[in-house]
């Protein structure tokens, strides 16, 4: 099932994907970043949610076009879901393949792991000694994963546990399954 | 036989700075500038930048040997397209091809730094990174 | 040894910079080669992101003029950074390098050379192709035009009827302009939408050089 999932990846990203080289898009996200940082006067806290509310408005809106182009059906375990996330959505999104690692025993939390990180190339967390403690640089990410997830149903908590930039060994995410929702209207937090 | 090298940005303030000694014919690596020309170095560096400016858009070179020279030292700089000036006084003779080989690897490591979106033109340059590398290049060309 | 590096303030005299932590990142972004091959991303990521980029900003501007300045200035920056990345990598093309004895470095000082660097260069690195046109203004001495006539960035956007005067290229004018600027070219740039048959995005990027720059050139 893994195999089809990756062909099933590899092919939507060589066909169905229009495509334009990283550059851009790194420095956009990294303008972005600093003028939050500037914006609200280093209060990474602060910052790390705004990033996470432009990456939710983005998740609910993306998941459309995941749909459409890959004309996937829903998913019948967390585990697949997992597979179809890294295989599929990272890969015709942002052309990475993340690792799926750490699941917990009762199957409803796993990790991560970027091996690389299109958002962060280049990118020197500033040497306030605050911001390689506070600041996850790449956390539209979280918030993306967790629109689009919402929007077929599924409440999760996504956040970052390690960060490169802050000096880690690597970048993880950990996604946890809250609850399966079963109306349209998307329950739990704002 | 010592080497003031420097960073300008687009309006001439310092953005880095680094004394050093030549590491070649057995050189430690230590800067041996008597105390007149340490205190001048500043001084000679922003002199030079007049003639620099005379001629940055009559010539489009990006390497100036010869740019200046005081009593015994000579100033070469290194221009970018960005306006951000390479410059180093020296008294060490006859090292044109290493200061160019130099200039050039710097400015790679000056375009990485730059990348980074926390670091904007004629910010000082404080990164450790930095520092360590521009000394290793040092080390390999000077 | 060395000194760090050491910051100077007039007011002050040298002093060393001390860095509050001295947490090392394990691999630097100075060991990253900049001339490698090419990561690519679906135009779809750029769009989504530039989207909510003009969203987030649109809701904290008080008026379609401070929100295009908005734009710009989140452009500016990024063309400060794209010209030296591009002019580096021109030199490398060019076999400027250390270990290379070519001596064909070259930096562009007359206009219409800056110009071109902007539109045959720079235009390809970012959105994959040249500009389409580059024209010089009739009118005045001081303008000239670069045309697009699909932009990237406005591919996957419609702007609203109640935003009717607003034009998010003003982003890449931008970029343009942090560009001309920190090439010691000053100027304005702004975008504007001008449709014609076939191309319903054709957008012109206004630049209007500082009379005493035009003076310099004619020198």
């Amino acid at each position: 099932m893994s195999k089809q999932i990756k062909q099933l990846g590899d092919d939507v990203w060589k066909t169905k994907v229009e495509k334009v080289n990283s550059e851009l898009f790194t420095l956009t996200y990294g303008s972005i970043v600093a003028q939050l940082c500037r914006d609200f006067n280093n209060n990474y806290e602060e910052v790390n949610a705004q990033t996470y509310k432009m990456g939710y408005n983005i998740g609910v809106r993306l998941i459309d076009e995941f749909l459409q182009k890959t004309q996937l059906s829903r998913c019948s375990s967390f585990r697949d879901t997992a597979e179809i996330v890294s295989k599929v959505g990272f890969k015709m999104f942002l052309n990475i393949v993340p690792n799926i690692t750490n699941w917990t025993s009762d199957m409803t939390t796993f990790s991560l792991i970027l091996t690389e990180n299109p958002l962060a190339d280049f990118v020197e967390l500033p040497d306030d000694g605050k911001a390689v403690k506070e600041l996850w640089y790449s956390n539209i990410l979280c918030g993306v994963l967790r629109g689009a997830l919402e929007m077929v149903q599924l409440d999760c908590e996504v956040g970052f546990i390690s960060d490169v930039l802050r000096g880690d060994e690597t970048t993880e995410l950990r996604v946890r399954l809250v609850q399966v929702l079963k109306d349209e209207i998307p329950a739990g937090e704002e | 036989m010592s080497y003031y090298f420097a960073i300008l940005g687009t309006n001439d303030s310092p953005l880095y700075e680094l004394e050093i000694g030549t590491y070649k014919q057995s050189g430690d690596g230590k800067p041996n500038f008597p105390i007149e020309i340490k205190e001048l170095q500043q001084f000679i560096v922003n002199a030079s930048l007049d003639i620099l400016q005379d001629q940055q858009f009559k010539i489009n070179q990006i390497f100036f040997k010869n740019l200046d020279a005081f009593y015994g030292y000579q100033v070469y700089s290194y221009l970018t397209q960005g306006n951000i000036k390479f410059i180093i006084s020296t008294n060490v003779k006859n090292q044109d091809e290493s200061i160019r080989q130099f200039f050039i690897e710097v400015n790679e490591l000056y375009v990485k730094n730059l990348l980074s979106p926390f670091y904007n033109v004629n910010d000082p340059i404080r990164s450790v990174g930095f520092d360590s590398r521009v000394c290793l290049l040092a080390k390999k060309y000077l | 040894m060395s000194k760090i590096a050491s910051g100077y303030d007039p007011a002050v005299g040298p002093r060393t910079t001390g860095t509050t932590t001295v947490i090392r990142p394990r691999s630097s972004i100075y060991d990253r080669n900049l001339h490698r091959a090419r990561h690519d991303i679906s135009v779809s990521s750029l769009s989504f992101l530039f989207m909510e980029m003009v969203s987030m900003n649109l809701n904290q501007a008080k008026s379609l003029i401070e929100l295009e300045r908005k734009l710009n200035n989140l452009g500016y920056s990024i063309g400060t950074k794209v010209l030296e990345l591009a002019s580096l990598r021109e030199n490398f093309n060019n076999n400027l390098t250390s270990s290379g004895k070519s001596n064909v470095s070259k930096r562009e000082i007359k206009v219409l050379d800056i110009l071109h660097f902007i539109t045959s260069v720079i235009w390809p690195s970012l959105f994959e192709k040249p500009a389409d046109n580059l024209e010089k203004s009739s009118e005045s001495n001081c303008q000239y035009m670069i045309i697009d006539n699909a932009p990237v960035l406005m591919k996957y956007i419609s702007v609203p009827k109640e935003y009717e005067g607003l034009n998010c290229e003003a982003f890449v004018a931008g970029i343009v302009e942090g560009i001309l600027d920190s090439t010691f070219f000053k100027c304005e740039v702004s975008a504007h939408t001008v449709p014609v048959e076939g191309h319903l995005g054709r957008t012109v990027y206004l630049i209007n050089f500082d009379e005493e720059l035009i003076a310099r050139e004619t020198q």
